[in-house]
């Protein structure tokens, strides 16, 4: 028990090395290892379910045997407690179905063997991130992270733009990078300990204008690493040029890595959630992140472009949540972390399978693909379906939460701005499901073919975990949230377990208070509602089969019946194709002066870029130094 | 002289950032996050330093309580990031290589083609 | 027992029978005071049931081009959705499904309607549906952002007076709000929220002035343009229960006081409430009024409803 963590970390780097070594001449030893190295580590990290989770216990591991002497640090320590190994579950579960999406999908590159150092590096790196204690360690996992993460970028680096997309992320990635090194060193500087629990109790009640610095810089390090808005620009590049499978990774594991430092660092290390301007810092960027995100995928017409910039606008959900800072807030945050990692895996895997099929993720090119992809396009119709909230899928729990947390704490321009996100995410998701599974097919795909199985199937396991947590909340909370919410609040046990029992409360000066998480919800969390949901299916399957639905051969198609064709009043169809691009006119009319505004903003000039993230951070360290006391 | 040092790593952050946000060849921005790398790197062992203090090597016997050394673990921590600066600027030249390759500019105006 | 005093709740009353007979003699109702309106006869007041029936009865074509699975199944979708919310508005004080009615729920069940007519549209793979579909997200996006913060001010308004200033998002605390303080009309901070929400009832049942997603002389009824047959029967059939759905949340959220007791009085006082408000905001700008422009809707229900409801929001907020 006590090895798990350090072994589900070390299976994956060891894998990355076993490639290089065995894997470069024989494709089936690769996938094997890939297998077996990402199959171990998620069954490490679920075995610590019951300990962590269920009876509450904290991990901790020295590396070495170097235990704290005189009460001080001195090793590199791991600690897993239930904040941490949240995202740990989010992250093998995401690595898991990853590698089993990219056997198949990988098919037509060459030199896969690259391919898999990479990314179970990267994994590796995200495992160790959230399950470390000692903030220099963190800083080494975040340029593995990043170092991977554009290794894969320019994977494929025969397609437009992957090259120039990598190196954006690199020197994006480098200057956040510098950030986390600077501001880590500086705390150093203050409190000559590189251990979080320690750092965290020393630091208690004692935040000088060089801790304070060091707090601006490494939250504008993490948020870069989390894409939160002004940082963004690389991400659309990168998510867009990297293989699917690596989008999914990214999305669903490498930004919820900064978000989970995020959390630890505005939680736990240093006791800002206290403070109301940090609150409202916090919720200010995540709005601003949701909304620009939201408007600015409205604006693609690149599938996969499209989804980074949902992706942005998700994460803006649960940096919004998390800055609410109630036990309420918190619980959204998480939940809706899960629920991203589950429906834009989701959705990204789905893009990889109709490039799979068709070679390209352009949606003013695809057209009607659902009577080719059947299943492509019902996993695709969950996934929309979750992201844009509609009910009984689990994007509609969590943001239900959200907008509770953020109201109930006296915010209601956020609450609704979240609202009109939503509907917007929902409006863009009607563009892709019309230009893509629907509406005309051209010519050139009559021959397209469903993916194959072993794609399908981390599809539908993802489809079926969204639907899951759609319609089991109780659960979900209970096991999983929050046990991590308590971890996030209760620092005191976070500290004493690391550093001996007793440790916190003498440096603290008080005794550990357990937080209380209680909150009312209202609504939703009815067994009833799901009683009266199954008559309802009832009465819709029989309507479906007295209408003769499931039967589809009962109406009959015959080919040469004109009555039979759809009606184009008299012009040749291939002149009336509607495609991703004609949508939404009157939207992008009346708005297209902030549209125009926001499309010359993103120049692609990687000195812009840098320009945005440099300048946000100027203004995070002087709003800090001005607003906190 | 403590406190040229701080002023030095403290021009060369500045001078890196500068090269990042005015310069157009992506060659010269490369330099530029190298010297953000230096300045920080210079940061953690001035950082680490004792006026005075000898090299922080002993034996267990050697160790006594008045020894007066240098503090070890930003040394170390400048190890890791100076390797970790090699690596990532060695990623990024041979980006670079296969960007002129392909568009044939290492000017960051024309090396724009994802963007909007 | 449960089960069977849920399945009468799901398939008479409150539900799909009920609904579905009020719904469609209120939108039969809307037809004869528009035509009086215009000096026309008009069609006789069920004549709407008539037409169901007759829809019913024709020939269901799939066109070939068309995503079979997703074409049949979205009007039976929407249908479900609608009986859903049905089940959630409680009228005067009772409600079907006690305790899980709750205003987000509703919000985002009465978008659900509107997917699907979405995807059936797009899924009958017409260039006019294409269009319809994206004309009906940005009617959507437009009345959304004014129907959240009317219902975020009812909601703020009862849980100031009944919470202790915590929000409320339940419908069952906003009817005991009425019932002990009277309709919620009568609080003048709150008549801008409901004149947003009288505007706002239009568009969401889709109706002229605000009908460009169906607009029949520009994209031939843009998603329906393929429908024929029962699929087609019963999108008419879910056009209806939305009117007599949108109608009645209003007399839920606005005008419902204390009621007499007495659940058949009760029941037909919501009825002829709903008939009221059937006649005032959906008949009337109907018979007055010419189609907008697509641009023109967004643009109209960001600035005047939005206002409104802003108005009503910070009325609600200072005055605590």
């Amino acid at each position: 028990m006590q090895h798990f963590p350090i072994l589900s970390i070390v299976t994956l780097f060891l894998g990355a090395f076993l490639t290089v070594i065995f894997g470069s001449k024989n494709e089936t030893v690769r996938k094997f290892i890939a297998l077996i190295a990402s199959s171990i580590s998620l069954i490490l990290v679920l075995m610590l379910i019951k300990p962590i989770m269920i009876e509450g216990n904290i991990i901790q591991y020295w590396l070495g045997n170097w235990r704290p002497i005189h009460d001080w640090a001195i090793g590199i320590g791991l600690e897993v407690d239930a904040l941490g190994l949240f995202f740990g579950i989010i992250a093998v579960l995401t690595i898991f179905l990853s590698v089993v999406f990219s056997f198949k999908y990988t098919k037509k590159d060459s030199e896969t063997d690259k391919y898999y150092v990479l990314f179970l590096m990267l994994s590796g790196a995200v495992l160790g991130l959230v399950f470390t204690g000692d903030l220099f360690n963190m800083f080494v996992m975040i340029e593995i992270m990043t170092f991977a993460a554009v290794g894969l970028t320019a994977f494929r680096n025969y397609q437009e733009g992957a090259l120039e997309a990598a190196f954006k992320y690199l020197v994006l990635g480098s200057i956040g990078s510098s950030m986390v090194l600077a501001g880590t060193i500086t705390i150093y500087s203050q409190v000559h300990t590189l251990n979080m629990a320690q750092i965290s109790a020393l630091l208690f009640n004692n935040l000088t204008p060089a801790a304070l610095f060091a707090f601006a810089l490494l939250l504008a390090g993490f948020s870069l690493k989390a894409f939160v808005v002004p940082f963004h620009p690389a991400a659309p590049d990168a998510y867009m040029s990297a293989p699917s499978s690596v989008s999914m990774a990214f999305s669903g594991m490498v930004n919820k890595a900064g978000v989970y430092a995020i959390i630890r660092l505005v939680y736990v290390l240093f006791h800002a959630m206290d403070f109301k301007s940090i609150q409202i810092l916090l919720i200010i960027i995540g709005t601003i992140t949701m909304f620009i995100g939201v408007t600015m995928a409205l604006a693609q017409n690149d599938f996969k472009r499209l989804l980074a910039f949902h992706s942005i606008s998700q994460i803006g959900y649960v940096i919004t949540a998390v800055g609410v800072s109630t036990a309420l807030g918190l619980t959204a945050g998480l939940y809706h972390a899960l629920n991203h990692t589950l429906f834009k895996g989701l959705l990204f895997l789905t893009a990889g399978a109709i490039f799979y099929a068709t070679g390209t993720t352009d949606l003013n090119k695809l057209g009607g693909l659902a009577k080719k992809m059947p299943q492509t396009a019902a996993i695709f119709l969950i996934g929309a379906f979750s992201i844009s909230g509609l009910p009984p899928f689990n994007g509609f729990v969590s943001k239900w939460l959200v907008y509770q947390a953020t109201f109930e704490a006296n915010m209601a321009p956020v609450t609704i701005v979240a609202l009109l996100v939503s509907v917007m995410t929902l409006a863009s998701f009607i563009k892709v499901a019309q230009s893509i599974f629907f509406g005309q097919m051209p010519k050139e795909f009559e021959n397209v073919k469903e993916v194959p199985l072993s794609m399908r199937i981390p599809m539908w396991i993802m489809a079926i975990l969204c639907v899951i947590t759609g319609i089991l909340p109780n659960v979900v909370t209970k096991y999983l949230v929050s046990p991590a919410v308590s971890a996030a609040l209760n620092m005191g046990k976070y500290i004493d377990l690391m550093m001996g029992s007793g440790y916190a409360e003498k440096i603290l000066g008080k005794p550990i208070e357990i937080p209380n998480i209680d909150f009312t919800l209202a609504g939703y969390w009815n067994p009833v509602a799901w009683l009266v949901l199954f008559g309802l299916l009832l009465i819709a399957i029989t309507l479906v089969a007295v209408a003769g639905g499931f039967n589809t051969v009962s109406l009959p198609t015959e080919v040469d019946d004109p009555k039979y064709d759809v009606f184009f009043s008299g012009e040749a169809s291939e002149h009336s194709h509607v495609k991703g691009n004609d949508l939404f006119w009157g939207l992008k009319h009346d708005l297209r002066h902030y549209f125009g505004f926001m499309h010359d903003a993103h120049s692609g000039i990687i000195n812009d870029y840098a320009l945005w993230a440099i300048f946000t951070t100027t203004i995070f360290i002087v709003y800090i130094f001005l607003l906190v006391p | 002289m403590i406190l040229i040092n701080y002023i030095a790593c403290i021009i060369l952050i500045v001078l890196g950032f500068y090269v990042i946000l005015t310069k157009k060849n992506i060659l010269k921005i490369i330099i530029g996050m190298g010297l953000i790398d230096y300045g920080i790197n210079l940061l953690i062992i001035s950082i680490g330093f004792n006026p005075g203090g000898t090299a922080p090597i002993f034996t267990f016997s050697e160790l006594k309580p008045e020894s007066f050394f240098v503090d070890p673990v930003p040394q170390a921590l400048t190890l890791t990031s100076i390797v970790i600066g090699a690596c990532v600027t060695a990623m990024a030249l041979s980006l670079v290589i296969k960007i002129k390759e392909k568009y044939g500019t290492l000017d960051a105006d024309k090396v724009r083609r994802l963007n909007g | 027992m449960v089960v069977l005093k849920y399945l009468f709740n799901v398939l008479v009353f409150p539900g799909l029978l009920f609904s579905a007979l009020v719904g469609l003699i209120l939108s039969g109702l809307d037809r004869k005071i528009v035509a009086r309106m215009q000096k026309r006869i008009g069609p006789p007041l069920i004549q709407p049931i008539y037409d169901f029936f007759k829809l019913l009865g024709k020939e269901t074509i799939v066109p070939r081009a068309a995503s079979r699975r997703t074409f049949l199944y979205a009007p039976v979708i929407g249908l479900l959705a609608l009986v859903t919310v049905s089940l959630f508005i409680p009228i005067f004080k009772y409600t079907a499904v006690s305790t899980v009615a709750d205003i987000i729920v509703i919000l985002y069940l009465l978008t659900i309607p509107a997917v699907a007519l979405i995807m059936g549209g797009a899924a009958s793979g017409s260039p006019y549906a294409g269009v319809g579909i994206s004309r009906e997200m940005v009617a959507i996006i437009s009345y959304e952002l004014p129907l959240v913060i009317v219902l975020l001010t009812i909601g703020k308004q009862v849980g100031m007076v009944l919470n202790k200033g915590a929000i409320t998002f339940s419908l069952s605390q906003i009817v005991s709000y009425q019932a002990e303080y009277g309709p919620m009309i009568t609080n003048w901070r709150l008549i801008p929220a409901a004149l947003a929400l009288l505007l706002i009832i239009p568009i969401k049942v889709g109706s002229v002035p605000f009908d460009i997603a169906e607009a029949e002389i520009e994209i031939c009824e843009g998603p329906l343009v393929e429908y024929s047959g029962a699929p087609l029967a019963i999108f008419k059939l879910n056009h209806a229960i939305k009117m007599f759905i949108m109608t009645s949340l209003f007399v839920t959220l606005f005008l419902s006081g204390k009621g007499t007791g007495i659940l058949i009085v009760d029941i037909i006082l919501q009825i002829l409430l709903s008939a009221v408000i059937v006649v005032i905001s959906i008949s009337t700008l109907k018979a007055i009024t010419a189609r907008l422009k697509v641009e023109q809707v967004l643009k109209f229900f960001w600035t005047y409803p939005t206002a409104l409801a802003l108005l009503s929001l910070i009325l609600v907020w200072i005055g605590r």
